[in-house]
């Protein structure tokens, strides 16, 4: 399953920057297409949309959701073990494991370490073996 | 039950196949090394040369790559050996095992040769072989910022171009180094192989999984090993211990102390080198080292490259010792079998038979040389042959720390005589991992069995290196079993009554544990966080009904079929040996601090049931059902 870009799409290419898979294919003023087997369905396109011109894989129309209400990743300390699942998965860079608070210590986490870059996808927390993350609104 | 699928790729006829592993071969033999070593003795014909055209190189993962289960980055590549002309296998993490699975495959197996330098791109499942011209030439750390950070690379570096037997590849910072991977990628054309896509590891039953990981990543953090020493000290934090029990290598293994070892151990690392750890993707442990060589934030090194060119090669210099290993890094070499014919180019010279410009004590120009040996660049060449070559032509075979071809890791069997009965009968030659790391019971770990005591050692090498080899076959680290020893002893230390009393009980129940192999997947009907959480792990990702003494004996298989491979290809129970200097110069005045491998030998052939020749005999491969 899929999201799908329909006739709506006036080819800004938002959509094709924001993808945090690289799923989105196709040139400026031109329609986007959304490849089947690449889309993870973060729903990253249809928030940015303004054109609504994404349509998930049940077939409802996204809804542009302005950038300031995208969810952000909240990492809990106590759970994480900063086993990088997150940030090799994080295509954005926007996460890291944070630096040692002092020399030797060891016991590190991952953090946000560029909101800016963070496009709301929740890959992060699907990967995240130990249920350490989860997305909210103003979250980081 | 998701059975591996895996493509096949013939380089000369860019003929490309996919296939999926029957239920009934995935059931027996799981994946990584293991389902490698039995693709290879099936799929190529004996007797061909490792580096020719009809040579294969598997690359695969284990279940549970990619999972998030603890640990679990390591793929695996299995070919025929350069070093001894059995069978191969190295493995490291990085982030290529994930990436290939979320590409679409388990597993990719390389035959032919391309027509002119190329790499290989897998991408949401397909593949295309594409002209690498451009790359060629580039060291691994320049090649891999070609492509886009986020996919999953392995690469060769000039060493393996330039096919040099202990060429390695790298997956990011970690090497995959053992065997010559790096020269058999060089020889089929192959510089790298690069794989993304967004596929989901499918898993059994995920909840159950998550919650097995939860608790099992709180216990290795808990674990005084895996929880403090590994992210504290890395792996060099045994060079203390090692040194201690005389099980440090020194002077190409002349001696098993040295003077200077607190300047170069893990502990000295940390305090005056290291910028911070690191850790391989899903990784908890977190035992990589992060140092500064020319500037540059690199990759630190591990025990075996410090020991090997720091006591081994009579040098203290740690800065030295960290630009070795990331010259090794880029040029794409294994630093233990680099670090071996080093030494054995050091004691040539010593003793007047030739003169590579290597000296005990003086490790300035090493980096240099290391960079000569990639080219192989003049008399350079014979360095990259490794040390068998270079004493077949020399001679001075008693000083050519090796066994099968392989250079030996670093530690020093006469002081920890089971870990030389592992070196010795290891199917991938002198390696500590294959060969049962009993260095661990015996000298570098708070159990301290007695290292010179042959008694119990066949049964417990025999024990390890099962356990081990299903750890490795299921995509785990090995350092995930350090858990195995109870923590209660670390705490208590190695000179409590209690300590000493369960080295001493686990070297006189032999007779106890030779008894337990015959009943093995029957004695251990369960899975236990205490044991080997990895049972368990799979059995939750695979479906298959994985219990403790059933992933015994898949490591027990594994291990067989390694050897049917290697008894295939010619190697016996003579190859079963070490070099003069370890099985006949006690290492002091103790006559027993040598490594009695006629003591040894029949009681591990017995244990494996093996026949004399060291081949498995017809009742043990029934037993395992290896083909039937």
């Amino acid at each position: 399953m899929s999201f799908f870009i329909t006739e709506k799409c006036i080819g800004c290419t938002l959509c094709k920057k924001l993808c945090p898979v690289g799923a989105v294919e196709g040139e400026l003023k031109e329609r986007h297409r959304i490849k089947e087997r690449r889309c993870v369905e973060c729903g990253v396109c249809g928030r940015a949309c303004k054109q609504e011109a994404i349509v998930d894989s049940k077939g409802n129309v996204m809804k542009a959701v302005p950038k300031d209400q995208w969810k952000k990743p909240v990492i809990m300390k106590d759970k994480c073990s900063a086993c990088s699942m997150c940030v090799w998965n994080c295509t954005k860079d926007a996460l890291r494991i944070a630096e040692p608070a002092f020399k030797g210590d060891i016991r590190v986490f991952a953090e946000l370490s560029d909101p800016k870059k963070c496009v709301g996808c929740g890959i992060c927390e699907s990967v995240c073996p130990l249920h350490a993350i989860h997305m909210e609104v103003g979250g980081q | 039950m998701n059975l591996p699928v895996y493509i096949q790729i013939d380089l000369s006829t860019r003929k490309i196949r996919r296939f999926q592993i029957d239920k009934k071969m995935f059931e027996r033999f799981i994946g990584g090394k293991i389902l490698a070593a039995k693709l290879l003795y099936d799929m190529t014909r004996p007797g061909i040369d490792p580096l020719s055209d009809e040579a294969m190189i598997i690359v695969n993962t284990g279940p549970a790559n990619g999972t998030g289960a603890p640990s679990s980055s390591r793929f695996n590549m299995s070919f025929k050996n350069l070093m001894t002309g059995g069978i191969a296998s190295s493995n490291c993490g990085g982030n290529f095992g994930m990436m290939l699975k979320k590409a679409g495959y388990d597993g990719m197996i390389l035959t032919g040769k391309a027509d002119e330098p190329s790499y290989i791109e897998i991408l949401d499942g397909d593949v295309h072989i594409k002209n690498a011209q451009h790359l060629w030439g580039m060291d691994t750390e320049k090649v891999q910022e070609e492509f886009p950070a986020h996919y999953g690379k392995i690469v060769i570096g000039p060493a393996g171009e330039h096919l040099v037997h202990y060429a390695g590849v790298l997956s990011g910072e970690r090497v995959a180094g053992r065997c010559g991977a790096g020269a058999v990628f060089g020889s089929k054309n192959i510089k790298a192989v690069v794989a993304y896509g967004t596929k989901r590891p499918e898993v059994y039953n995920k909840e159950k999984l998550d919650k097995h990981v939860e608790k099992w990543v709180h216990f290795l953090q808990s674990h005084p090993m895996t929880g403090t020493s590994l992210p504290k000290y890395g792996s060099a934090g045994l060079v203390t211990k090692a040194n201690a029990t005389s099980a440090l290598p020194t002077k190409n293994f002349q001696r098993g102390f040295y003077e200077k070892a607190e300047d170069i151990s893990g502990e000295t690392l940390a305090d005056t080198k290291l910028i911070r750890n690191m850790g391989c993707v899903s990784c908890p442990i977190r035992c990589e080292r992060r140092v500064k060589v020319y500037d540059k934030d690199v990759k630190g090194p591990e025990y075996e490259t410090v020991g090997l060119f720091g006591a081994n090669v009579e040098s203290a210099d740690l800065d030295i010792i960290n630009e070795i290993n990331y010259i090794a890094d880029i040029m794409g070499m294994d630093t233990i079998s680099l670090g071996g014919t080093i030494a054995f180019a050091m004691e040539l010279k010593e003793r007047g038979i030739a003169d590579f410009g290597v000296d005990f004590g003086e490790t300035g120009n090493i980096p240099e040389i290391v960079r000569k040996i990639a080219y192989r660049e003049g008399i350079y060449s014979e360095l990259a042959n490794g040390s068998k070559w270079l004493a077949e032509k020399y001679g001075a075979e008693d000083a050519a720390i090796h066994a099968k071809g392989l250079e030996l890791a670093s530690y020093e069997p006469r002081k920890s005589v089971g870990m030389g009965l592992g070196y010795a009968t290891s199917n991938r030659g002198g390696c500590h991992l294959n060969g049962g790391y009993l260095a661990l019971l015996e000298s570098v770990g708070v159990l301290s069995t007695d290292p010179l005591e042959t008694k119990g050692k066949p049964e417990l090498t025999v024990l390890m290196q099962n356990a081990m080899e299903a750890v490795s076959g299921s995509g785990f680290c090995l350092f995930t079993a350090y858990s195995m020893i109870p923590s209660i002893l670390f705490r208590l230390g190695p000179s409590h009554w209690i300590t000493k009393l369960c080295g001493k009980v686990l070297v006189w129940v032999w007779p106890v544990l030779g008894i337990i192999w015959k009943f093995m997947p029957w004695i251990l009907p369960f899975n236990s966080m205490f044991l080997l959480p990895h049972a368990e792990a799979v059995k939750q990702i695979t479906g298959i009904k994985m219990t403790t003494g059933r992933f015994m004996q898949l490591g027990e298989r594994g291990y067989n079929v390694e050897r049917l491979y290697n008894y295939r290809e010619g190697l016996t129970a003579n190859d079963d040996s070490l070099p003069g200097r370890l099985t006949k110069v006690p290492q002091d005045k103790n006559p027993k601090s040598v490594v009695r491998l006629d003591k040894m030998l029949p009681r591990y052939y017995k244990v494996r049931g093996w026949k004399e020749d060291g081949s498995p005999s017809k009742t043990k491969l029934w037993q395992l059902k290896i083909f039937s």
